[in-house]
């Protein structure tokens, strides 16, 4: 039982980095519509960046390095926008060439980081702290301060999505871009910011699983993607708060799985969680109409 | 036709109908788009479905064609129940259809997106291509024998090796149409077969519908133009707000208060002031 | 045999390999427009279906694997092929039919990746990570080959294969089959509203593209005699991808082009150059880059590829074989609409 309270515990910690890296990747597919396959690329270069302002220069304290980490992948991923990903998504009607756009950006940019930082495992420089009990629960400092983080974002997103007027058209695009387009909204500056914002949460997710995992590689972001894809469908793909719920259950399932098989497998469990959602649910527990 | 029903039995389906429908419901993110169609169009006939823009009228075609699945109601081929099929089964029945927009398959040329619409060729078979080529051959021969054919009729003849992408609009139209037509339809719903077309075109595309007639197909066409209507139509079917406002020919709806204040009425009021 | 022609061997050997790989694929996506993310899962189990049939039981070899059943070539090979089909038919009931063309991309490179998770941490089924080798030299023994000669050698035999796999897969690309899988590429829905059953066409195409693939992934593991997994990750899809697209989708002969131009002189002969002192692997990271780069570069400024797909014109043959002289547009029917109407431009449609 202990073993088992325990798991629950680590799931929340997943659960934390999933929905961060789920909602970010669904914020982007809501207003683009069409799935970035570097994405796990981003998280690992997120984690490198504060890497690099927390070890390798300015030894900034850990989460501030992770803010300006964070917003530099952000940065980066708007430029990426503007010169790669919407010039072709604009020449070409079918997805699918954006999408092997994406995932040669994947290719490039994983390989610009083993040329950089190399295939050896790194750790970021953080005091080691004691675990502490809290319930049943056994989680260190810094597992806290991400589940802390990841609530907060959360709420962060709601709020933006329900009383901005930036939420109100990024919720207007994801709907029917056409329809925004013509009602008045300025798309490209939504997308700009959307990206922006899906960057900056990619490159907070991939820095808080290098925190909490206690290592960082360069393809730890990519191994990570199907899960986050596996949240994102499950909880219904565009769907924002269906992601957060999918990012809960992924996220508890797998590290629960740990008390019944070996854990490592413990991430194959969110595919098998997927198949079953698309089997039985093929549009996703939180669906919406029209992304189908 | 009565007596030898295989399928299961119909509901509403009556004799003569090539096809129909009973109260077919559809609404789209809660907006009802059609909200109860019925109708049966008659074997052998050149039947218009008119309405004013709005009305449903593509929905209803997407519908019966299998590409959209209706929220309720119910709909036949000949006597066959065909409620909710796939699209590919209804084709098999014998229904075709063209859409608003051309979707010419555009990577193909024009011969081979005629060649591509006769159903189970001997040649889309692994077994018949290494096993059987000689009959796959054969079947080949004869379908671009028929091709050719229709690509004269069709005045594309001269454009059968371009690829389809390369075609105008105009050309485009007839391409969809010649290709319904090589798949042998029993009934062929045409989507505003002759907009956005000139006029000498949609000569040209109203005698292609007239012959099919005599060929004995049945159409049933989308059409805003009331002359063309008028023309070639034995039949017609109003849709107004997603329902089966009436149906007979054009000259007695013209006469009914409810279609002249629902459609005809704007209609003829705009041309006559044009 | 001096070392250079062994490298060059093994040059030729990739490309003739890179091809059947790329025929696969292309068949896939080129021709039927499935977006096939997981096509190296189907290439590794080809590999090590081949290579496991071919071994001896697995007791006392020092390693662990499934099989072992000692099968010569090539039937071990045609044996990892059906291998691969058979996991196509899973892949395609379980996902193909339900889910549009981005949600299966999905589905499949994470298959791909649970895929590569599995072989590497269950050791019973193919060894872990540690991968399958000492696989038996194929024909070695009949043609009393060394391992010098048998390098070229089996470079000819890849070729030969190569070769029987084009003849077979231009049979299908040139058939009514090939034609209907275009037809599904360029508009799905089309091709269900004139009758054809969209799902087994897919179906079909995904069976032979697998085949090719476990065909390919196992003249590697005959080759090289050993296979494990850092040489599948998911991103060597995306090289497959780059060959294709490089070459020109829906050509063969572009295939055989993209090959030599991205596996065989981009990936593979950097691969020989020696290492820069103090970066090893550098090499290879920037060359996986300059793919990525390479397929950008082609998708902006030339997406149909270096040799593009053809325009299959009506072979002349047919048209001398019909009956009658038509070679001319027949004379258009017209209804009258207006008194006096009917007036027809010459010469087909021009508007």
């Amino acid at each position: 039982m202990t073993l088992f309270w325990l798991s629950v515990g680590f799931g929340f910690v997943t659960a934390s980095v999933l929905a961060i890296s789920a909602v970010g990747l669904s914020l982007q597919f809501g207003i683009t519509n069409y799935i970035n396959f570097a994405y796990g690329d981003y998280m690992a270069l997120g984690a490198y960046f504060t890497y690099v302002l927390n070890v390798e220069f300015f030894h900034l304290e850990i989460w501030i390095a992770t803010l300006f980490g964070s917003l530099l992948m952000g940065v980066l991923a708007v430029f990426v926008n503007r010169f790669l990903l919407s010039p072709f998504a604009r020449r070409f009607n079918k997805t699918f060439y954006v999408m092997i756009v994406t995932f040669g950006l994947s290719l490039v940019i994983l390989n610009v980081v083993y040329s950089i930082w190399g295939p050896n495992v790194r750790a970021y420089s953080m005091p080691i702290e004691r675990v502490v009990h809290i319930g049943p629960f056994l989680l260190t400092k810094y597992q806290l301060i991400t589940m802390v983080i990841a609530v907060a974002l959360m709420l962060g997103i709601h709020l933006m999505l329900k009383g901005t007027r930036i939420g109100k058209s990024m919720r207007a695009i994801s709907d029917n871009t056409t329809l925004a387009m013509t009602s008045g909204i300025d798309t490209k500056r939504i997308t700009t910011i959307t990206w922006f914002l899906s960057g900056s949460m990619a490159g907070l997710a991939g820095t808080v699983l290098g925190i909490t995992e206690g290592n960082l590689t360069p393809a730890a972001g990519e191994l990570f993607l199907f899960v986050i894809f596996a949240a994102v469908i499950v909880g219904g793909v565009g769907s924002i708060y269906g992601a957060m719920a999918g990012a809960l259950l992924i996220g508890l399932a797998t590290e629960v799985s740990v008390v019944f098989i070996s854990a490592a497998y413990k991430l194959d469990v969110a595919f098998v969680i997927l198949i079953f959602a698309l089997l039985f649910r093929p549009s996703g527990l939180f669906a919406r109409p029209g992304k189908d | 036709m009565t007596s030898g029903q295989i399928e299961t039995p119909t509901t509403g389906g009556s004799e003569g109908a090539a096809l129909s429908c009973q109260e077919l419901k559809k609404s789209f993110l809660g907006v009802a788009a059609v909200t109860g169609a019925t109708f049966d169009v008659p074997k052998g006939m050149i039947t218009a479905l008119i309405g004013p823009n709005g009305a449903g009228k593509t929905t209803v075609v997407n519908i019966l064609s299998g590409m959209m699945k209706s929220d309720s109601g119910s709909m036949q081929v000949g006597t066959v129940d065909v409620t909710n099929w796939e699209s590919h089964k209804i084709a098999r029945l014998g229904l075709m259809r063209t859409f608003q927009l051309s979707r010419e398959l555009g990577g193909l040329t024009v011969l081979e997106n005629l060649l591509v619409a006769p159903k189970h060729q001997a040649g889309e078979s692994l077994f018949n291509i290494f096993l059987r080529p000689g009959l796959a051959k054969r079947e080949e021969l004869a379908n671009t024998e028929r091709a050719i054919e229709i690509l004269r009729t069709y005045g594309l003849f001269d454009l059968r090796d371009n690829r389809a992408s390369e075609l105008s609009g105009g050309q485009k139209k007839l391409l969809e149409i010649a290709r319904a037509v090589m798949a042998q339809p029993k009934v062929l719903l045409l989507d505003e077969p002759m907009a956005g077309v000139n006029p000498a075109l949609i000569e040209r595309i109203g005698g292609y519908i007239l012959d099919l007639k005599k060929q004995g197909v049945t159409v049933l066409m989308v059409e805003h133009n009331l002359n063309v209507v008028e023309k070639i139509c034995d039949h017609v079917i109003v849709l107004a707000e997603g329902r089966t406002l009436a149906t007979g020919r054009l000259s007695e709806l013209r006469a009914n208060p409810e279609v002249v204040q629902a459609y005809l009425g704007e209609v003829i009021n705009a041309s006559t002031t044009r | 045999m001096s070392a250079f022609w062994y490298y060059v061997f093994t040059l030729v050997f990739v490309m003739f390999d890179y091809f059947i790989l790329a025929m696969g694929l292309n068949i896939q996506y080129g021709e039927t427009g499935i977006l096939n993310f997981a096509y190296i899962g189907f290439v590794a189990l080809g590999a090590y279906v081949t290579g496991a049939s071919s071994l001896p039981p697995s007791a006392g070899t020092g390693q662990q694997y499934i099989m072992g059943w000692g099968i010569p070539f090539p039937f071990n090979l045609l044996l990892g092929g059906l291998a691969a089909s058979l996991l196509a038919v899973f892949v395609a009931v379980v996902a193909l039919r339900r889910l549009r063309t981005d949600y299966l991309a999905v589905v499949l490179i994470s298959f791909s990746l649970v895929f590569y998770d599995i072989t590497n941490n269950y050791v019973p089924l193919f060894n872990g990570a540690d991968g399958l080798y000492n696989v038996p030299e194929p024909l070695a023994s009949v043609f009393k080959l060394t391992t010098n000669s048998f390098v070229p050698f089996f470079a000819v035999v890849a070729g030969l294969i190569a070769l029987i796999m084009w003849w077979a897969m231009s049979r299908i690309t040139n058939s009514p089959l090939g034609r209907t899988f275009r037809a599904i590429r360029d508009d799905d829905g089309v091709a269900a509203a004139l009758g054809k059953g969209v799902f087994r066409y897919q179906l079909t195409s995904m069976l032979i593209g697998a085949f090719y693939a476990g065909v390919g992934g196992g003249l590697l593991v005959q080759f090289g005699g050993s296979f494990n997994t850092s040489s599948w990750l998911p991103a060597e899809t995306f090289v497959v991808f780059a060959v294709i697209i490089v070459g020109g989708v829906g050509n063969n002969v572009g295939l055989l082009v993209g090959s030599l131009l991205v596996e065989t002189l981009l990936i593979h002969l950097p691969a020989f150059l020696p290492d820069i002192p103090g970066h090893p692997g550098l090499i290879q990271y920037i060359d996986t880059m300059v793919v990525g780069v390479l397929l950008w570069v082609m998708l902006w400024f030339r997406p149909q590829g270096v040799v593009p797909e053809r325009v299959r014109k009506t072979p002349l043959s047919l048209l001398q074989g019909l009956k009658s002289d038509r070679t001319a547009n027949a004379e258009v029917p017209a209804m009258s609409l207006v008194d006096g109407a009917g007036v027809v431009e010459e010469g087909g449609v021009r508007d």
